[in-house]
């Protein structure tokens, strides 16, 4: 980073997008834990039943306490977009200005949003867990 | 049905525009149509009663002997009231969405404020369809165990074949099982389990009328079970596909009162019957001597090959050919001397060196085997 100096405004640009970094992990984080947890769950569900590597009831059981873990932190990081987004206490919305300021807040929103996504489709994995016993 | 309507509406236009075609002044031909014909939308009670005609062509398909629409037993009663209640949402739905597009587009056009629109897509968008796709999940799944719960004692396995069914029947408290082909008959009232397997690709067993349907996978067991509750004759149909005759790999069910049931089984158990008329004596002779034993039992008698679908009581069945045909003598007779043009690379190889008067003799040998 010798050059930072010589061309100030491309280096600006990429500071602001660096001090992004943990807001795009965040929007990364909670899709990323929806997709594990489905894959976690058919896995160990095939596992259990066609191989018999473990009873299905211990697997059942695993799977719903991972469930929570999941739902939890989706939760947690859903809660840390909504913060990020500042909605309850401004009371904007939208985010119209390419500020760095506003930059910040549209991802918090977006993160919000997919946390929401990522809820839903983890509850929804995780219904068969609740409501089917056994392999059949 | 909308298809149909639709299609019928297309006919209505097309009738109108033949209509208007012709009306045009005779001096004019096709080659010198400067422009397009001014179109109108036909009208009148012929169309109305076109559609009318068309729904109700179309809703007389609901019925008949293969329909999930007319529930005959319990499964498929309840997979009927969540196909309705899908159904009926679908059309309120469809009646909100398009009154919605009327209301905001003709009769109060003016702007929406942000706000309104916002929760609009919020409620809309994410939370309704979120609780109703959930809801819908929690009722699917709380159907699935239903398919599968224990029965009232009668097992029956069902071994599907390139393009045709092995029956047994285990009915509690007997040693060996009942082995019968491409019929199925059950008791009404009473729940029976079925333990499905296939041969050497994967079907799939399906009687509408009775419940849903469940895949036969070679080398695994699968099980099912069905209450029916309506005596009648049903149809099942294999609906996986399975190669080049999986259209006709059908059958009949049979769904009887428990008494008649319980002495059909009794009568099924017995061994094949020996020919009581002359015609049929001879039709003995030439199933013995075409070698049709060679891949068909007949209980009670030298044929005890399993190739073939067992044909012991062949005679009790109403269908033959996996639900082919019909079972009269003609059908019998044809499908002897055309297996594979009635069924496309079937392994049962045709007779068409039979005489007529052979094939009669022959069916009616297979026809008295009560």
């Amino acid at each position: 980073m010798t050059n930072q100096e010589h061309e100030p405004l491309p280096d600006e640009e990429r500071r602001e997008f660096s001090a992004e970094t943990g807001s795009l992990w965040r929007l990364t984080l909670t899709p990323l834990t929806w997709a594990m947890h489905l894959v976690l769950c058919y896995a160990t569900i095939s596992l259990a039943c066609a191989r018999q590597l473990f009873p299905v009831e211990v697997a059942r059981l695993g799977l719903i306490g991972a469930s929570v873990l999941a739902l939890g932190f989706i939760c947690w990081q859903g809660w840390r977009a909504v913060r990020q987004w500042n909605v309850l206490t401004t009371g904007v919305l939208t985010h119209p200005n390419g500020k760095a300021e506003d930059r910040h807040r549209f991802l918090g929103h977006a993160a919000t949003l997919i946390a929401v996504i990522s809820a839903i489709g983890t509850v929804y994995t995780t219904l068969p867990l609740l409501l089917l016993e056994g392999c059949r | 049905m909308i298809a149909v309507l639709v299609m019928a509406g297309t006919l209505c236009h097309l009738a109108g525009s033949g209509a208007m075609i012709q009306s045009r002044p005779p001096e004019t031909t096709a080659l010198d149509i400067p422009g397009p014909v001014p179109t109108e939308r036909p009208q009148g009670p012929r169309c109305i009663r076109q559609r009318i005609l068309a729904s109700v062509l179309l809703l007389a398909g609901c019925e008949g002997p293969q329909s999930a629409l007319v529930p005959a037993g319990v499964d498929a009663q309840a997979l009927h009231l969540l196909f309705t209640t899908m159904l009926g949402g679908a059309i309120v739905l469809w009646l909100l969405m398009n009154g919605f597009i009327y209301w905001f587009s003709h009769r109060h056009p003016a702007a929406f404020s942000e706000i309104a629109a916002r929760w609009l897509i919020v409620l809309g968008g994410v939370v309704t369809p979120a609780i109703m796709v959930g809801a819908l999940l929690v009722w699917g799944l709380t159907l699935l165990p239903d398919q599968r719960i224990a029965g009232n004692g009668l097992r029956i396995r069902v071994h599907g074949e390139q393009w045709w069914w092995r029956v047994a029947y285990q009915p509690p408290g007997t040693s060996g099982p009942i082995i019968s082909a491409n019929e199925i008959r059950l008791p009404a009232g009473r729940r029976t389990e079925f333990i499905l397997t296939s041969d050497r690709v994967i079907h799939s067993f399906w009687i509408p009328a009775l419940g849903g349907k469940m895949d036969m996978f070679p080398g695994r067991e699968t099980r099912m079970s069905l209450q029916p509750e309506t005596p009648g004759r049903y149809r099942g149909q294999c609906a996986e596909f399975c190669g080049a005759s999986h259209a006709w790999m059908a059958f009949e069910a049979v769904v009887m009162p428990p008494e008649e049931f319980d002495a059909w089984l009794k009568a099924e158990a017995k061994d094949a019957r020996p020919p009581q008329q002359d015609s049929a004596r001879k039709g003995q002779q030439i199933f013995r001597r075409e070698g049709c034993g060679a891949c068909h039992t007949l209980r009670g008698t030298e044929a005890v090959a399993q190739v073939g679908p067992d044909l012991t009581h062949i005679g009790n069945r109403h269908s033959i050919g996996a639900g082919r045909l019909g079972a009269t003598l003609d059908d019998i007779a044809l499908w002897v001397r055309h297996t594979g043009d009635l069924k496309p690379e079937v392994h049962m190889p045709a007779f068409p060196h039979l005489e007529p008067a052979e094939l009669r003799d022959l069916a009616s040998y297979l026809k008295g085997l009560k």
